[in-house]
């Protein structure tokens, strides 16, 4: 009898001694330590572990220590890590319709992206919950640019260039194929090379992501005019955030969506600041607005729209209601002028 | 009064005599310690108490400085200045306090910027890239120092500067002033431009513009150069291929045989050896954090 008792109370010590253990939420992403990205990632940490008491703790995997986007997802699916910090490309296979909001020459400016975004996060937190993911919060890459090796003065000078297709990414595929531009398809780890040989003459990148990856100094010219806005996003798996009690899921929610906010504007501001460093670098900027036809950027964006409708990756019915949320925005905005 | 002409004269030429001795007085004992500056470096890379070093280096930075003032141009001084900047920062600030660790190397590379700028190469941090490039192919074997010191000291600048895309720009520069480097005397420094290259190629994604491969091949290269002796070259490795590789197998033996060296199997570089053995218990220590 002692013995049966004295089993039990080994197990119930086993227990207690689990539920004291805290969660520890393993999470990846490409950005280094050190980086503006990674800075307020851990200060987000800092925030969830210090509110939650210790009981919700992160575990870093910075600087791709983890590998690219698909390994994190592929760990993420074994259960090897429980979340990353994406961008797009991620993104795309995690809920793909979420990367409506990257379609080519569909925002001007900031504002048009936030007021969009605002309206569709509701059924783009939907669309992750029900792929069995969780989106804590939302960040951006920014608006990618064509870096060229010679200047760009018009969508027909595109065609004469050699533009680098990201491998196997549906949405520039949709882009190049609307535009009538026979893109050259590469991994993004040949990019730098191939800039070199002449392989290819032109790269889309956001200017912080052309000066970390020294894009930049192989290309002389940068069209005003950005090609989309680079997503990305907080994401965790739904089998580890559902696990969790509910006032820890509240929190981590709550403080990602805080982080997210940082993430945002701390983005912005180096991407602003990159702008300056290309001109200092003797960048030279080509192809504004004003430059460009407006009949022949709408027929582009709809046609590449219609593309990625074609093949499920964002459903028409996801396109039209971020349409009609710009559109709405832009006769606000045409209202109070 | 008026003093007689003639007795003006000894005592102007007397003054002049004593501002010209005055003048150089400085620039003489500056040159003549240039001589004993060799065996002082000699001899701080054979210390092996890192307290020792930690209390001794900042005063005899000050004292290269201080000789700088008097000859500016002396390359030298300049190099002394930009490794002894470098050398204390890596070793005793870094870890503990990058704000000051990213001061201190900015200073490292103003003495190494200062010698590039005796030896011809201009100033690389306002050069277009394609006139480094070309000035830096003029450049011969007797600009290595200054090249390796100044790729160092800007390449831990930019590291501890990873928000500022201004510093970051400049990361192609400092490749290239160590791919000459390399080019010129592959063995510099212990085989220091290896090891550069094990850590640049090694401490980034692929994605990003690492290649893992290439570290390998470098940090091989640098252990060869010492027969393996000097023990930053497996310390770094550890620290950012293994790291970045995920490889916790080759992160924990490389780093356990360091700190299990002998401290006097190399008294030539006691004090480096010191500071990698340093380094790899308090990575050994965060080695769950990393994996």
């Amino acid at each position: 009898m002692i013995k049966k008792w004295g089993f039990f109370l080994l197990l119930l010590c086993a227990f207690t001694a689990r539920a004291d253990e805290p969660y520890v939420l393993k999470f990846a992403t490409l950005a280094p330590a050190g980086s503006t990205w990674m800075n307020v990632i851990a200060e987000w940490a800092g925030k969830v572990e210090k509110e939650s008491q210790g009981r919700l703790k992160f575990k870093f995997y910075p600087g791709g220590v983890s590998g690219d986007e698909p390994d994190m997802i592929r760990k993420i699916r074994f259960g090897q890590i429980h979340g990353a910090a994406m961008t797009g490309h991620g993104i795309g296979s995690l809920y793909s319709p979420a990367r409506v909001l990257e379609i080519p020459f569909l925002f001007r400016n900031y504002e048009e992206v936030d007021y969009v975004r605002a309206q569709m996060m509701p059924e783009i937190r939907a669309g992750f919950r029900k792929n069995d993911y969780e989106l804590l919060g939302w960040m951006e890459v920014g608006f990618v640019r064509f870096f060229s090796r010679t200047p760009i003065h018009s969508m027909d000078d595109l065609k004469k260039h050699r533009i680098w297709q990201w491998q196997g990414d549906p949405l520039s595929a949709a882009f190049f194929s609307a535009s009538n531009i026979a893109p050259v398809p590469l991994p993004i780890t040949e990019v730098f090379t191939s800039l070199s040989t002449g392989l290819i003459d032109t790269v889309i990148a956001p200017p912080l992501g052309a000066i970390a990856l020294q894009w930049f100094t192989k290309t002389p010219y940068m069209t005003e005019v950005p090609m989309a806005d680079g997503i990305g996003g907080l994401v965790v798996s739904g089998k580890f955030f559902n696990h969790l009690p509910k006032d820890l899921q509240e929190l981590l929610l709550r403080t990602g969506n805080e982080a997210s906010e940082k993430l945002l504007v701390e983005t912005r501001k180096d991407n602003e600041k990159s702008l300056g460093v290309l001109k200092q670098n003797g960048i030279t900027f080509t192809l504004a607005w004003k430059d460009i036809k407006e009949a022949d950027v709408i027929s582009i964006r709809d046609r590449a729209a219609a593309d990625l409708a074609k093949s499920g990756y964002i459903p028409a019915e996801v396109y039209d209601r971020a349409h009609k949320a710009l559109a709405e925005y832009r006769e606000k905005k045409a209202k109070q002028r | 009064m008026r003093l007689p002409q003639n007795s003006l004269k000894p005592a102007l030429i007397g003054l002049c005599a004593l501002l010209l001795n005055a003048c150089s007085t400085g620039q003489i004992v500056a040159r003549s310690s240039l001589s004993i500056m060799d065996s002082g470096v000699a001899a701080m890379n054979r210390e092996p108490d890192l307290e020792l070093a930690k209390a001794a280096i900042p005063a005899n930075l000050k004292l290269v400085e201080s000789l700088t003032r008097e000859i500016p141009a002396n390359r030298e001084l300049r190099i002394h200045a930009a490794q002894g900047f470098y050398g204390y920062t890596f070793g005793f600030v870094e870890d503990e306090n990058p704000a000051r660790a990213s001061a201190l190397y900015r200073r490292g590379l103003e003495h190494a910027l200062a010698a590039l700028e005796t030896a011809g190469l201009g100033d690389p941090m306002t050069m277009p890239r394609d006139v480094l490039h070309q000035k830096l192919a003029d450049l011969g074997r007797d600009a290595v120092p200054d090249l390796f010191w100044a790729a160092s000291n800007w390449a831990k600048w930019i590291d501890m500067n990873r928000t500022d895309p201004a510093r970051i720009a400049d990361m192609g520069k400092v490749e290239a002033l160590m791919q000459r480097v390399l080019e010129l005397d592959e063995t510099f420094y212990f085989g220091g431009p290896h090891i550069f290259f094990g850590v640049w190629y090694g401490s980034r994604p692929p994605m990003l513009g690492g290649n893992f491969a290439l570290s390998e091949t470098h940090f091989g290269k640098a252990r060869n150069i010492t027969q393996g002796k000097l023990l930053i070259a497996d310390v770094l490795y550890a620290q950012y291929l293994a790291v970045q590789q995920g490889n916790r197998k080759a992160f924990h033996d490389k780093l356990t045989a360091v700190v299990n060296t002998s401290a006097d199997s190399y008294p030539e570089m006691a004090l480096a050896n010191a500071i990698a053995q340093h380094k790899a218990k308090i990575l050994l220590k965060n080695e769950g954090e990393l994996f």
